[in-house]
């Protein structure tokens, strides 16, 4: 349908007030503009258009939308941030539900360490109340902005802090879930109580059908609540930010360290992985600046710490013997921040990296220890309130190569891979020239240690048509380095392959170890959304089950 | 520029969503983290800074039109800037409050602008003053201040009172304090008294290039024909325009905001305190003054790109960061005033919320102006201070009218007239 | 060819058992559940052989009950619900695959036992955190599926922890593996040698398939290899007890240590459930719950590879400093208590007969997951109970264990009785049955809800059972798989 009929628009204004349901073309494109979707809608930065965009305000609304998209043969998608292709609609006949009026931590239990919250909570504001309590919270890759509901339900859902506080589906408690056909699930304490410490059982442990290792990304229902696990934070209550915008820093107290440690190969890199595992260390594991790529992230650090510096200077700066030689040391590197429940606890700590170091040949990058870079770095990483630096090349970026396995497999399977064709691709012009290692990385991406990943940034121009095809033909040069060699999937081939007319069919056709997974998700899919409400990011097999 | 000229700008947002919030380094609480009263009050996407943008391409690609809803899109921003700061705690080459002036530009052009704002900007046209006051009584704020007129007398320094000190007559302390305590000090200073005009710089921003080019034009002209070096103002608002508009437009002249002044005069003992206020204040860093009060740096190049596709330009642009705004000045002057005690708001400086009286929002859109003023008014509440002090014509209205509206306790105060107290 | 005959055909006749004392063994267990004869049991050698039986069940419309772990058990969820089942006994598939010490990981069958994994995984400087003294012949990866608890909580980074990837044969038939081995092609052999392995559980893909099957009482599938994280083992371990008169002196204490990921072992017990721990006689256990404190927190402080003394020292010392805050003092023992010995009965499974029994010859438990500040009022609620049933409150096994670094913890009351003893058996049981409900009423979360309390649990949240039910429609269509157990 190209617009709501009135009686199914009256409907929906019945249930959210005429304050809260928009038809605005406008408005709607507003939801339908996103990150990346050029690269699957032929150059537009337009997704399909909503039919309306609606707030709910409770879970009471969401039920009553869900069950009216029931009733009407509606399809629904709700966001609580938004950030990314995921968030939007994907077809035809479908509103958008944007739930941001849904946006109180309903409560901090201390004691027990877990934070309830609705969707439009974000990681920031949580990690501000939660220090209140000496308490923590896990922010996933995509930084401060993020909605931690959304993190923890229905995407993926690593980050810097994983090692220490566990990734999402490690993180995340018991629910409040609007089902597809309208019912409200609660899961785990939730079901017989007003309890949200646990997320498992009665029994069989019904949250595994509202996520895996990716979630539903609003394909399968809503969620309205959830409880999340929070950790340890041995820091002050708030913490003290200096220096002027962007150049912000944070002092911690000295049982804070940050470092970035380099090596002198890729092996030497994993060992390292290894031992930390081992060692059980570390508040924060990442390796984040390299996204920038390994030629030019020591240049972009300067810029982003000394004012007298803008972009404009990344070639100037890389002539300076400093600069170099950071580059050099930071090759293959990555951050470490220590934080010691004591100063005893901190000192084992450094003294235990000291030795990994000194047994894998590797290093504490000098630039790095510079006390303002020590803050700078803490800041970062710590809130990963600059995750917009991620765009700071100008443009967009997409990232390839996220396929999660152990230190060994992905130093020497993914890795030179990845740089290949990323080199490939990069001499071609239509990706800015960082260097081919543009790799980020949870160094753990699950908590207490095992598994690692690469996701490579690949950066281009989203109002330069060329710039566009150009990053698409790398993005499928990526998936198909990965494709060809039998690697396990990554969730850039859901995103290059899994948006945009013809889906269905390419995952279909994908040579996917256990296609099974889809006629599984298939049942699970018509058991629970007989009426396919769900607007497609729940992927499902149209074959028929053997 | 025109609209088009920003077509590339607006597809290259990546909906990150940090102009919605204040840099988030600076986040402490879950209450005071939000930046952007539009999308806050107005809820749906488009209300945000990355939403506008997506509806002006969406605009630009005739994919929607200027209906009364793309109207309320365009209209409901306070202009206020901490979208602008917040985006560019990251982005080096995306200037959201440029995109947004330039719809609105746009829309003036098409004639789709604002009923209420018309009203203004025929005030203007007819009176010189959007205050919809007869220009004739511009000057009687100054009657009985003995203060020499610069269009007859020599002077240095103009004080520029604006549009809403001239008339406001609930506010006149405020202008009358500020050139009483300049002059005391031995300032030479004057005034315009009726010949003074509004700076253009209000209407601008709700999309009348043209009456702030004509306005620029005037002043300037006034300001060299009278021959002062100086221009110090109490209004937030028209410090902006001084400082970043008019340069472009040809002036040279040093501008001032009065706490800037005042400051200034502390440091060099012309003025000295003899009484202590025991009081505990907090402090509202006006927009307009704060990260919208940067001095214009002139630019002119192009966008080029390095290294395939890294967005530069050449030469380099200014980044207009929000750093270079006013904000030493009136907390070191509350500092020096014994017995105040400042406590600061979660939200100040270039992440100070935004007072609710830019963009042509109280004229358009009241309610909504008011519960911006009503949020910032908690804020000051939560610190537990006595006064809510500031230095813009605009925020004390409208904080005025809030705690009045409200029955709030806090008392609202301009900086100069605290400063007076403990003279 | 007869269905009978069929299933000789699948697992050979040696491994397919009908003698009547044989099935009467397997009729019965240690709990309330009411016994009913199998029709036969199957001993399948691999995973070939599990397929063939599940699809066999499908086409005959056979029940199946899956067991792993070798008698005395104790849950009911081993003994068929409905007449004419098969019992599944995975006893044969026992072999540790691989152990990988790089990874920390091991790859077993379900048939491999404490007893026969922990010293494996000894050569290698590895051991799996265990829940606290399994029976030795328990299966390792059972003891996973059913969210026993591990006590170590700051190694428990969710309620299924250790277990990783499974290789599972669903009700229908189908078999897969899941976590990331589920995205991976090729045998396990060709996989490790391009270092690709199976660590992660989550997915594959949209769906935690794993946490379909955890806690099902084998009413979702058969699990017939699974990947186990391992933790190292530690090089310097001291064990201490802190003891208090009552449950409350500990909580704080207890948080605070959580929190902060001090120490390794971590558990409260009360005397009764201590003594029966560490003496192996009645007269022995009695005579030692006399001397023990009311309540003992039990506390061990392990370095690993790398700086252990160092670490001990540290967490010792502040640990201590911490207790002192809450005036409570780490003791490396107490009368009765060898810290040594306590550190020897944790660190392996029971000896033969399983410890809970060796009081009075029989127990059952109840247990339930609660945050840890209001265990003190269940326990007042469980021994209000018992003496409205006239049970002698002392005799009561109390256990309680941080889950998940701290959020919740286990709740276990331990009810020994005399099975020999028919007034003693049925005062047990209704006592049971109304301090469950009592408990559950009070916001206990019987989150693995045996026997009887699969009624309580499910007739009180019908969702819960409306979409179980759904589940188990898809990977156990014909439901076989262990009929009547939970809300099916």
């Amino acid at each position: 349908m190209e617009t709501l009929p009135r009686d199914i628009y009256r409907a929906l204004e019945d249930i959210v007030g005429p304050d809260y349901i928009t038809e605005e073309p406008a408005t709607l494109d507003s939801y339908a503009y996103q990150l990346d979707a050029e690269t699957s809608r032929g150059g537009s930065k337009f997704l399909p258009r909503p039919l309306a965009a609606l707030l709910p305000g409770s879970t009471e609304d969401v039920q009553a939308i869900v069950r009216a998209c029931n009733r009407f043969k509606l399809k629904y998608k709700a966001y609580s941030t938004g950030w990314g292709v995921q968030s939007s609609t994907r077809g035809e006949d479908t509103i958008q539900l944007d739930l941001r009026r849904m946006d109180h931590i309903l409560e901090i239990d201390e004691k027990n360490m877990y934070a309830v919250v609705e969707p439009y909570v974000i990681a920031s504001t949580l990690q501000a109340e939660a220090m209140k309590h000496g308490l923590n919270c896990h922010i996933i890759g995509a930084g401060a902005s993020h909605s931690v509901l959304a993190a923890a339900t229905s995407f993926m859902g690593t980050g810097p802090d994983a090692i220490y506080m566990g990734w999402s589906p490690q993180t995340m408690l018991a629910l409040e879930w609007v089902m597809p056909n309208g019912e409200i699930m609660r899961t785990g304490s939730l079901s017989t109580s007003k309890n949200w410490f646990c997320g498992e059982g009665p029994g069989p442990s019904i949250r595994g059908i509202s996520r895996g290792f990716m979630g539903a990304q609003g394909g399968l229902g809503v969620f309205t609540k959830c409880a999340v696990k929070l950790s340890a934070w041995p820091g002050p209550k708030v913490m003290p930010i200096e220096g002027q915008i962007p150049y912000y820093i944070t002092s911690l107290p000295d049982n804070f360290k940050s470092h970035t440690i380099g090596f002198p190969s890729w092996k030497a890199y994993a060992d390292a992985l290894f031992k930390l595992y081992d060692a059980e260390i570390g508040y924060i594991l990442h390796r984040q600046f390299n996204m920038w790529g390994d030629e030019l992230q020591a240049a972009i650090l300067k810029i982003r710490t000394d004012s007298s510096y803008s972009l404009e200077d990344i070639d100037r700066l890389l002539e300076k013997p400093e600069i170099q030689k950071q580059t050099e040391e930071m090759r293959i590197s990555f951050q470490v921040i220590l934080a010691g429940q004591s100063m005893a606890d901190l000192n084992f700590q450094e003294r235990a990296l000291d030795e990994i170091l000194a047994e894998t040949g590797g290093w504490k990058v000098a630039a790095m220890e510079d006390p303002l870079m020590q803050k700078w770095t803490m800041l970062y990483l710590l809130k990963l309130c600059y995750k917009s630096l991620n765009f700071i090349y100008g443009g967009c970026y997409a990232g390839t190569y996220s396929i999660k396995g152990n230190p060994d497999w992905v130093t020497s399977a993914v890795v030179p891979v990845a740089k290949q064709v990323m080199g490939e691709h990069q001499k071609k012009g239509m990706i800015a020239d960082t260097g081919c290692d543009a790799m980020m990385s949870s160094i753990s991406d699950i908590g207490g240690g095992g598994r690692t990943w690469m996701e490579q940034f690949s950066f281009y121009d989203p109002a330069d048509k060329k710039s566009i095809e150009g990053a698409l033909e790398y993005l499928k040069a990526a998936v198909e380095s990965s494709r060809v060699r039998g690697w396990p999937r990554s969730y850039d081939t859901d995103y290059v392959e899994a948006f945009g007319p013809g889906r269905v069919n390419r995952l279909n056709n994908m040579p996917y170890p256990q296609r099974a997974i889809l006629q599984w998700q298939r049942k699970i899919k018509e058991a629970i959304d007989p009426n396919n409400t769900g607007e497609g990011s729940y992927s499902t097999s149209e074959d028929s089950p053997k | 520029m025109a609209l088009e000229d920003y077509k590339n700008m607006v597809a290259r947002c990546a909906r990150c969503s940090y102009c919605k919030w204040i840099p988030f380094a600076n986040v402490q609480n879950w209450r005071f983290a939000k930046g952007c009263p539009s999308v806050e009050y107005n809820k749906f996407q488009s209300f945000a800074a990355g939403g506008r943008l997506a509806a002006t391409l969406s605009f630009l690609e005739g994919r929607s039109s200027c209906t009364e809803g793309f109207q309320k899109i365009v209209y409901s921003c306070l202009m206020d800037g901490m979208c602008d700061v917040a985006c560019k705690v990251g982005r080096y080459n995306m200037e959201p409050l440029e995109v947004m002036r330039e719809l609105r530009y746009r829309m003036v052009e098409l004639g789709q602008y604002m009923p209420e704002h018309a009203i203004l900007v025929d005030s203007l046209r007819q009176n010189d003053n959007t205050m919809c006051e007869p220009k004739a009584n511009r000057g009687q704020w100054a009657e009985g201040l003995d203060v020499k007129n610069v269009t007859a007398e020599q002077c240095d320094v103009v004080f520029h009172a604006g549009c809403r000190y001239s008339y406001d007559k609930d506010l006149w302390n405020v202008p009358r304090t500020a050139v009483s305590l300049l002059k005391k000090a031995g300032v030479n200073i004057g005034i315009m008294g009726k010949d003074e005009t509004c700076c253009g710089g209000r209407v601008n921003d709700m999309g009348f290039a043209g009456e702030l080019t004509k306005y620029a034009e005037s002043t300037i002209q006034a300001w060299k024909s009278a021959g002062v070096k100086e221009v110090v103002t109490s209004c937030a608002d028209c410090f902006h325009s001084f400082i970043r508009l008019y340069p472009a437009l040809g002036s040279k002249i040093k501008v001032y905001h009065t706490v800037e002044y005042i400051e200034k005069l502390i440091k060099e003992g012309k003025i000295k305190f003899s009484k202590e206020i025991p009081m505990t204040v907090t402090y509202h860093d006006p927009c307009h003054l704060g990260r919208r009060g940067e001095s214009y740096i002139p630019w002119n190049g192009k966008e080029i790109k390095m290294r395939g596709q890294i967005i530069c330009y050449d030469p380099p642009k200014p980044r207009y960061s929000g750093s270079r705004g006013v904000y030493e000045a009136p907390r070191n002057v509350l500092k020096s005033i014994p017995g105040v005690e400042l406590i600061e708001m979660t939200r100040i400086r270039e992440y100070a919320w935004c007072c609710g009286a830019g963009g042509g929002v109280p004229e358009a859109y009241p309610d909504f102006s008011s519960w911006v003023a009503g949020e910032r008014i908690a804020e000051a509440n939560s610190t537990g201070a006595n006064m809510l002090v500031t230095a813009c014509s605009r925020c004390e209205r409208n904080f005025k009218d809030a705690v009045e509206k409200n029955h709030e306790k806090i008392k609202v105060m301009d900086i100069v007239e605290l400063v007076q107290q403990a003279i | 060819m007869s269905a009978i005959e069929e299933l000789a055909r699948i697992v050979g006749n040696e491994d397919l058992i009908t003698d009547p004392d044989i099935l009467t063994c397997y009729s019965r267990d240690e709990s309330f559940v009411k016994p009913l004869k199998p029709w036969a049991v199957v001993k399948p050698l691999n995973t070939d052989e599990v397929e063939s039986i599940v699809k066999w069940a499908n086409q005959t419309g056979t029940p199946l009950v899956p067991v792993s772990s070798g008698a005395p058990h104790f849950r009911g969820d081993s003994i068929p619900s409905v007449p004419g089942a098969v019992i599944v006994d995975l006893s044969n598939l026992r072999r540790i695959i691989k152990i990988d010490r790089r990874n920390k990981m091991t790859w077993i069958e379900p048939g491999v036992t404490w007893d026969m994994l922990q010293p494996e995984l000894a050569k290698q400087g590895m051991r799996i955190p265990m829940p606290l003294i399994p029976k030795k012949n328990k299966s390792v990866i059972a003891s996973f599926l059913e969210r026993e608890p591990m006590i170590i909580p700051r190694y428990h980074w969710s309620l299924l922890e250790p277990l990783r990837c499974c290789e599972v044969v669903w009700g229908s038939g189908e078999k897969m593996w899941t976590g990331e081995a589920g995205d991976q092609a090729g045998t396990l052999e060709e996989r490790w040698s391009k270092f690709l392995y199976q660590v992660n559980p989550n997915g594959p893909y949209q769906t935690d398939f794993y946490r379909l099957f955890s806690a099902a009482q084998g009413s979702m599938g058969i699990i017939t290899c699974a990947t186990v994280k391992c933790e190292i083992l530690p090089q310097v371990h001291k064990m201490f007890v802190i003891k208090a008169t009552n449950l409350s002196d500990l909580i704080d204490f207890s948080y605070k240590i959580l929190k902060i990921r001090y120490g390794h072992e971590m558990f409260i017990l009360n005397g009764a459930d201590l003594a029966g721990m560490l003496a192996a006689k009645a007269d022995a256990i009695r005579e030692l719950k006399d001397k023990l404190p009311p309540w003992i927190l039990v506390l061990g402080i392990a370095g690993l590879e790398r700086l252990p003394e160092e670490k001990v020292k540290y967490q010792e010392k502040e640990i201590r400093e911490i207790a002192k805050q809450y005036n409570l003092y780490l003791e490396p023992e107490i009368p009765g208590v060898d810290n040594q010995q306590l550190l020897d009965v944790i660190s392996n499974p029971s000896k033969e007969n399983y410890w809970k029994f060796n009081y009075k010859g029989g127990s059952q438990d109840i247990f339930f997951i609660t945050t840890l500040n209001r265990t003190p009022e269940y326990v007042g609620i469980m021994q209000t109970v018992a003496q409205r049933y006239g049970y002698p409150v002392q005799d009561l096994g109390i256990y309680v264990q941080p889950l998940m670094q701290g959020v919740c913890c286990h709740c276990e009351f331990v009810i020994p009785f005399d099975p020999a003893n028919q007034s003693e058996v049925a005062r047990a049981q209704k006592m049971i049955d109304e301090a469950s409900w009592e408990l559950m009423r009070k916001e206990a979360f019987f989150s693995r809800p045996y026997g009887n309390w699969a009624d309580m649990v499910y007739r009180t949240d019908m969702q819960s059972t409306e979409v179980l039910r759904k589940i188990k429609g898809i990977f156990d269509p014909r439901k076989v798989m262990n009929p009547g157990k939970l809300c099916f």
